[in-house]
């Protein structure tokens, strides 16, 4: 893998390549892939990918073309260039268009890469599994799931003189235990792999497939819920996806339209946007070089704010907060109780660990429907008391956010569904919907 | 609903305007990655590998968007790169690179059987299955409309029009137009001699509107299809999508949702247009009926199967109406190759036959593990993803009938329009869709318009409760471009071929929402 100093100074050199522009913008991203993946107790996949994406738009009197290869001989750059400029000839002007992204001065990234994670060889990957399998056969269970690391580099120079790179680790485990009729779920993201400890994982994930043997019928309904941030990591991102300007002053389809400012959720609710956050450690640059700003999203239960690019800002008149079109680096800030503590302040309710295909059925409200998986749990009296068969949630994350608090510490979270990885604590929400029940575990 | 839109003599103006615009690609299918590949299996044999193969892949993607009248989004992007499989004492590694140096391509060999050795430690029930027989072949996807031989301007004209006419009134606040065009070059090469060459063309287009009105209630129509219609073949699948007289009628339908009620609960009859009928197959049928997933190997993230293996032939799926196969020859198949991408030919496979399961979508690997057939189904999404088995081109055997006889025939009723919001467990049973229009149906007659309908149901008794199949002169072949699979995630072309169909006794209206 190049360098970051190697990614800018290539796309520098592509920068340099164009002619005949009034603006142009080159981006260059490398990619270290590693996955090491198993399923039935053993590794069906195993796979390790490389590779090169050099972007360049081209900007004369307002037309608009980019042209994506991976080539990055002198002649591929020139044929990418002559692409753009081909592109934009044939293409009408976009009378939205303004500039791409001017200089502006980029924070220093907090530390985002591990030796740890960049070194890992297939070997070492394996060997953190060895540990996960053992753990499977102790208690008769299987096991599927994933180890990952990957390396990123992304390098952006632009005519009107921004320059701009970023590299990061990223590593990490899922673990899906399965007895005959019962499963549960162990995740853990992190961009130090030294910091994964599998072993620990696949404990958690087994311990949750066998609290019970066989899985009981209950009735759907409102409940008081406990959410994994597995689960809670969907929740979150159907309401994220809207906090944008686009969604806000272009479409008008966001539940924050004509809701900013006013208290629409519990007082315990607060979302930031923050790269610089450790566990984030993320990006300080939207794709085009535009600073990521850092955005209170959601104050104390108020909708504050949403995001916008560079593209937007200048259509819209508004200001630009270096987004690429999510708020990708959102942070829940975390409450003050134990995950539990959460639970045990539950009287009756159900402790979801993961969810599944969770979908926005209306916009303005944030109705989304889901499936629970992986472990849903029957809670009495702060106990979780047995294992129940999976709900179909159906819900307005709106409602569901009024009556909420959260545990003390922050995970990294993945979604099943969306790109995003979020920060998210445990969640106690005390009514969320549940409005059928599977006849499975 | 498909008739070309285009006369011919704009096919002319608009193949004349394309001048310098054309694909920086080789016109003959020669093997140019021939060497290349001799040196990858012969060092990745050397390392160690019982068996390898190795795929150059060159994926050209072309992307128009408009928004509000405006051309908002032009991409045209190109890639290159090759993915090696290596074979070591049953355990599989993968390496994609676009690294074409000669150094560069011995890296990736020796990486791909380092991987593949690696997980030997952790010894599988399962051994990976080496391919067999030496296949050489080329084919190419047949196309009437050369892409490149329509302009851009041309381009940009046509989506520019059919945008326009979705503003059908000052309450639909944003419209978009969009076409899409994949051509993509693959040389597959295995050490058992496999040398096979294909160009495959895919091509999509659609339209949609979002209307808001007094009750701020935004609503949403758009379509051909699940995204738009897409299918195998050239610009003729733009033409067939008849944009312009599509962003017409979803402008006049969106304005009447914003004063539309919602449908409210009920059990009733329910007829599936085709375009919501086709995802409604791609989530309960063919998504279940992946063999890895019955077999487990997609367990931590898209799930498993309500059906294993040893169910064929035994359980009933639903009724006699439902027969369903796999065809990876189908004419504008988005999936429809010469191999898959382990060198595999495909062929015609009976999934459920009169209701009863018959076989399952399969790779060598996990057919190996069942007497099932296989089916040409492993593919990767590009050059750096892992081959894994994935729904492919299925269909739906047409009954007889319109959809107008459908409607005649239905005396308390409600047919659903395209699709909004679509959720499935990971089991593929208990379903919830939401398209965005329905129409109640009342002694054969459709009537009163309703917004935000939804259906619930579990694939059996739900499939169990098919009852009427419209005709051939109605099946439509709908593909996907977006189907999300695999970890790393990756994302698929499906096709899905049916006509319309009628359900008896469904739960629609939503319940239980806090």
């Amino acid at each position: 893998m190049p360098s970051q100093a190697e990614a800018l100074a290539l796309a520098e050199k592509a920068l340099g390549f164009v002619q005949g522009a009034d603006q142009a913008s080159v981006s260059v991203t490398y990619e270290d892939e590693n996955y090491a993946r198993f399923a039935d107790n053993y590794v069906p996949e195993n796979l390790n990918s490389i590779q090169t994406t050099i972007n360049l738009t081209y900007v004369r009197d307002k037309h608009v073309g980019t042209a994506i290869g991976n080539d990055q001989s002198d002649a591929g750059l020139r044929r990418l260039v002559a692409a753009a400029a081909d592109v934009t000839g044939r293409v009408p002007a976009n009378p939205e268009f303004v500039s791409l992204a001017t200089p502006a001065r980029i924070s220093k990234p907090v530390k985002s890469v591990y030796e740890s994670t960049l070194a890992a060889t297939p070997e070492d990957r394996v060997a953190k599994l060895v540990p996960v399998i053992a753990r499977m056969k102790r208690s008769q269970l299987t096991a599927a799931g994933f180890t990952q690391t990957q390396y990123s580099i992304t390098a952006v120079a632009n005519s009107l003189g921004v320059r701009a790179s970023f590299a990061a680790t990223y590593g990490g485990i899922e673990i899906k235990a399965m007895a005959p009729q019962t499963s549960g779920f162990a995740e853990y993201f992190t961009r130090d792999y030294a910091t994964l400890d599998s072993a620990e994982r696949a404990d958690l994930a087994a311990s949750k497939a066998t609290v019970s043997r066989t899985p009981s019928d209950h009735p759907p309904g409102t409940y008081t819920v406990i959410l994994e941030p597995p689960a809670f990591v969907d929740c979150m991102n159907n309401l994220l996806a809207a906090m944008e300007a686009g969604g806000v002053l272009e479409n008008q389809n966001s539940w924050m339209v004509g809701r900013v400012g006013k208290q629409l959720f519990s007082t315990n609710l607060t979302v930031v946007d923050d790269w610089s956050n450790p566990l984030v450690a993320g990006q300080p640059f939207a794709a085009d070089g535009a600073p990521t700003k850092k955005v209170s999203l959601i104050e104390n239960g108020v909708p504050k704010a949403y995001v916008s690019s560079t593209y937007l800002a200048n259509k819209l008149k508004i200001a630009n907060t270096g987004h690429d079109g999510y708020p990708i680096n959102a942070v829940v800030m975390p409450g003050s109780k134990t995950r539990e503590q959460l639970i045990a302040s539950v009287e009756r309710g159900i402790l979801v660990s993961r969810s599944w295909y969770t979908r926005l059925v209306d916009p303005r409200e944030v109705v989304i429907t889901g499936l629970t998986r992986d472990g849903v749990y029957l809670i009495e009296d702060g106990n979780l008391v047995r294992t129940l068969k999976n709900f179909r949630f159906y819900t307005s994350m709106l409602a569901a956010l009024s009556d909420c608090e959260f545990g003390d510490t922050l995970y990294l979270a993945e979604s099943t569904d969306t790109p995003g990885t979020l920060a998210v604590p445990v969640a106690k929400i005390a009514k969320f919907a549940f409005s059928a029940q599977t006849s499975f575990a | 609903m498909f008739r070309a839109s285009f006369a011919s003599s704009e096919i002319k103006q608009q193949c004349k305007d394309n001048s310098t615009q054309n694909l920086r690609r080789s016109s003959n299918m020669s093997k140019q990655f021939a060497g290349a590949a001799a040196q990858v299996l012969d060092r990745a044999s050397a390392a160690g590998a019982h068996y390898a193969d190795v795929q150059f892949w060159t994926i050209r993607a072309q992307r128009m968007f408009v928004r509000n009248g405006v051309v908002r989004q032009v991409t045209d992007r190109t890639s290159t790169g090759y993915s090696v499989r290596a074979l070591v004492d049953g355990s599989w590694g993968f390496a994609g690179s676009d690294k074409f140096s000669k150094p560069g391509l011995d890296e990736t060999a020796l990486r791909s059987t380092r991987i593949a050795k690696s997980s030997t430690v952790i010894a599988g029930r399962v051994r990976g299955v080496k391919p067999t027989g030496k296949h050489v072949a080329e084919w190419t996807t047949p196309i009437v409309i050369d892409p490149d031989s329509v302009s851009l301007s041309a381009r940009a004209d046509h989506l520019i029009a059919a945008e326009k006419n979705l503003h059908a009134d000052k309450s639909v606040v944003a419209g978009y137009a969009f076409m899409t065009f994949w051509i993509t070059d693959k040389e597959f090469y295995s050490t058992n001699g496999g040398a096979i060459s294909q160009r495959l063309y895919q091509s999509g287009a659609g339209c949609g509107a979002t209307a808001i009105g007094k009750d701020q209630d935004p609503q949403r129509r758009s379509g051909p299809g699940d995204f738009g219609l897409y299918q195998g073949g050239g610009y003729e699948i733009v033409q067939r999508a008849d944009l312009l007289a599509n962003a017409s009628r979803y402008g006049e339908e969106v304005v009447q949702l914003t004063a539309a009620p919602v449908l409210p609960t009920k059990t009733c009859d329910l007829i599936l247009h085709g375009n919501v009928l086709n995802l409604q197959m791609h989530e309960s049928i063919g998504h279940p009926l992946e063999l890895d997933r019955s077999l487990g190997w997609e367990a931590n993230f898209s799930g498993i199967s309500w059906v294993k293996p040893d169910d064929v032939g035994k359980v009933r799926y639903g009724s006699d109406h439902l027969t369903i196969y796999a065809d990876n020859t189908l004419e504008r198949g988005m999936a429809t190759v010469a191999v898959d991408d382990e060198g595999v030919e495909p062929k015609r496979v009976t999934l459920i036959e009169r209701g009863i399961l018959r076989a399952f979508l399969s790779s060598r690997d996990t057919a190996a593990q069942t007497s099932l057939p296989e089916t040409a189904s492993m593919r990767a999404q590009d050059w750096a993803s892992i081959p894994i088995v994935r729904m492919t081109n299925i269909a739906l055997a047409p009954g007889a009938g319109s959809l107008d006889s459908i409607i005649a025939d239905t005396k308390d009723g409600v047919i659903m329009e395209a699709i909004n919001s679509w959720s499935i467990d990971d089991h593929r049973l208990n379903f919830q869709f939401g398209p965005q229009i329905a129409w109640e149906i009342r002694d054969g007659k459709r009537g009163k318009l309703f917004k935000k309908p939804t259906y619930t149901g579990i694939t059996p008794q739900f499939w169990g409760s098919l009852d009427r199949v419209a005709g051939p002169e109605e099946v439509v072949v709908w593909g996907t471009p977006n189907c999300g699979k695999g970890e790393p995630a990756q994302s698929g072309r499906t096709t899905h071929a049916c006509s319309h169909a009628r359900f008896r006794n469904v739960s629609v209206g939503v319940r239980n929402r806090a």
